[in-house]
């Protein structure tokens, strides 16, 4: 079979999220073909599927073996549900509105200020380990109306409908985005994050073992981490000139 | 007769966290077959209880019999089996919980603290015992959770049974997506015993001088970043790149650390998720939250950064190759 052909299961994925399809069922149906176009068997040769024709194939690793294997090494970019009681607990006594309450005292003058702020805040919360659905529960109802206010304040009008569409829209865009840059970027930094632990887990398998340990991931995830800070407290600032100018401009 | 030295290091071990993970998620799935006002109660209660039993068990079970209880979870998830509709006045719009008055202040972030300082204190004690510190933070994560639920009982007068009745909720508030990180994991490493990397690297190989670190940095960040494109996540993408590409064409033969190279792949992959539709979680699901015009809105903005980030990925990545 032609090589190329492994590449269905990218497909796969492409077209069943396209179609809004179940991710789940896409990922493990992406998997299971592409296994089977590698010629791999469903299950090894061993055990209670001893020599079973058909199911098995002497000598490789069957696509379920494969499959229990990597979920069970991969454990641990679940294990913060031990922690859920706790959070939910925290979350029922005020933890949500207790960091409302520490972002609103935040006094930043002008949009860009304020998301260069909520993205450190992002950034400690990952370094933390601390998870959190950022777009529902910050951004949405703190962080966006919190930079249209000082976008109001910048044009001198206290309605946003006096506010130039194209710059709300600019406003949304940027609040969702000092989310996805902190959380994305930040969450390497705690040794108990999914993506470090991924990161230990690939490396520490028993297929390719090297014994790395998850400081070392950590640590050289901070001058990524660091630069990304950089760049988009830089295009905040930008985003804010570009505000003060047609917000002048409109008043 | 086991030495007390053995249970306690038994005690501290990996698997007694699995094992009060699976304990927590048994609660979790009891919790949902008790409840009379969830139609999917018995798809759910399962759903939860397999979970239990492959964090639980998942170190001695035969791995086809793991692989089968998640081919069970996929399927009563797909049948659209799992999942919680919240009862009125539980949850607010939002889906956070309805907020008890209280007088604690900034107290309340104690407990959530204590398990990241557990973290770290666990990691330090194994250190000085001569133990793993990857393994002792991993522990501490653990046993900060039952620290940190302790104390917030304690803190707020709340009952373990309230905790574990809102740490439910936050579960089946996240559902099955929950495990979509670890499944999308497990993926990638399907995709890699597949040879899905073989595939990636022999295109590579065929552009690029094996002796040219800088262009196969660049070629490895930009697999990453094309196939997390493709596939809307980088985790999926990270064990294909890194067994097909970055340990054959640059960990082994320049003798690179592979911690090093393989954080900074992962996240050149997350410039890939700044990009595309398919990570419609953090890209598109936003823009209808904040009631955008434009759909793709957040991804126009975030490109400029992704692009710049990017280049920055390839700098970095092959200037810590050639100094450190």
């Amino acid at each position: 079979m032609p090589e190329i052909l492994k590449l269905a299961g990218v497909v796969i994925v492409v077209v069943g999220l396209a179609l809004r399809l179940r991710t789940t069922l896409v990922v493990l149906t992406a998997g299971l073909v592409t296994g089977l176009i590698a010629g791999l068997p469903l299950f090894t040769s061993a055990g209670v599927f001893e020599g079973v024709p058909v199911l098995t194939s002497p000598g490789k690793e069957g696509i379920v073996n494969i499959l229990g294997r990597a979920f069970a090494d991969n454990r641990l970019m679940t294990l913060f549900i031990v922690t859920l009681p706790a959070i939910g607990l925290a979350e029922r006594y005020g933890l949500q509105e207790q960091s409302a309450r520490f972002i609103r005292r935040v006094s930043a003058a002008t949009v860009g200020r304020l998301l260069i702020t909520y993205q450190l805040f992002r950034v400690l919360m990952g370094i933390l380990g601390i998870r959190l659905l950022g777009h529902p529960a910050f951004v949405r109802p703190l962080v966006f109306p919190m930079a249209l206010g000082a976008a109001e304040a910048e044009a001198g009008t206290t309605t946003a409908s006096a506010l130039p569409e194209r710059e709300v829209e600019r406003i949304k865009a940027g609040s969702a985005a000092s989310e996805n840059y902190g959380n994305f970027y930040g969450q390497n930094l705690s040794p108990v994050q999914a993506g470090v632990l991924l990161v230990y887990a690939t490396l520490n398998a028993p297929g390719i073992g090297y014994a790395v340990s998850l400081w070392s991931i950590v640590l050289y995830a901070v001058p990524v981490a660091a630069l990304s800070v950089a760049v988009a407290a830089a295009q905040f600032l930008l985003l804010d000139r570009l505000l003060r100018r047609s917000l002048r401009g409109a008043r | 007769m086991p030495s007390p030295a053995n249970i306690t290091a038994a005690l501290l071990s990996l698997d007694t966290v699995y094992v009060l993970t699976g304990l927590v998620l048994f609660v979790f799935a009891w919790l949902n077959f008790r409840d009379s006002e969830n139609s999917n109660r018995a798809g759910s209660a399962l759903f939860w209880l397999a979970l239990g039993v492959i964090f639980m068990l998942g170190s001695v079970m035969p791995h086809w019999l793991t692989g089968l209880l998640v081919l069970l979870m996929v399927g009563l998830d797909g049948a659209g089996r799992v999942g919680h509709r919240p009862r009125s006045g539980e949850t607010t719009k939002t889906g956070q919980a309805a907020q008890r008055e209280t007088t604690l202040g900034n107290r309340i972030f104690l407990p959530v603290l204590l398990i990241p300082l557990l973290a770290l204190a666990f990691a330090l004690a194994f250190r000085l015992a001569g133990g793993d510190t990857s393994r002792g933070a991993l522990v501490g994560l653990g046993f900060g959770g039952i620290a940190a639920l302790w104390a917030g009982t304690a803190l707020t007068g709340g009952s373990t049974a309230e905790a574990l009745r809102e740490g439910r909720r936050l579960n089946d508030s996240m559902g099955s997506v929950i495990i979509l990180p670890q499944l999308l994991g497990s993926l990638g490493v399907i995709f890699a015993a597949s040879r899905v990397g073989d595939l990636i690297a022999e295109g590579i190989k065929g552009v690029i001088p094996e002796e040219s670190l800088f262009l196969l940095v660049a070629a490895n960040c930009l697999g990453m970043t094309l196939f997390t494109l493709v596939m809307g996540n980088s985790f999926a993408a990270f064990p294909v790149i890194t067994t097909g590409v970055l340990i054959p064409l640059i960990v082994r033969p320049f003798g690179v650390d592979p911690a090093m190279a393989a954080i900074v792949t992962l996240t050149a992959g997350s410039t890939g998720t700044l990009m595309t539709p398919m990570a419609a979680n953090f890209n598109i699901v936003p823009a209808a939250l904040l009631n955008m015009r434009d759909q793709y809105g957040v991804i126009k903005f975030q490109v400029p950064f992704a692009l710049t980030m990017w280049v920055l990925h390839v700098l970095v990545l092959w200037l810590m190759i050639r100094l450190l």
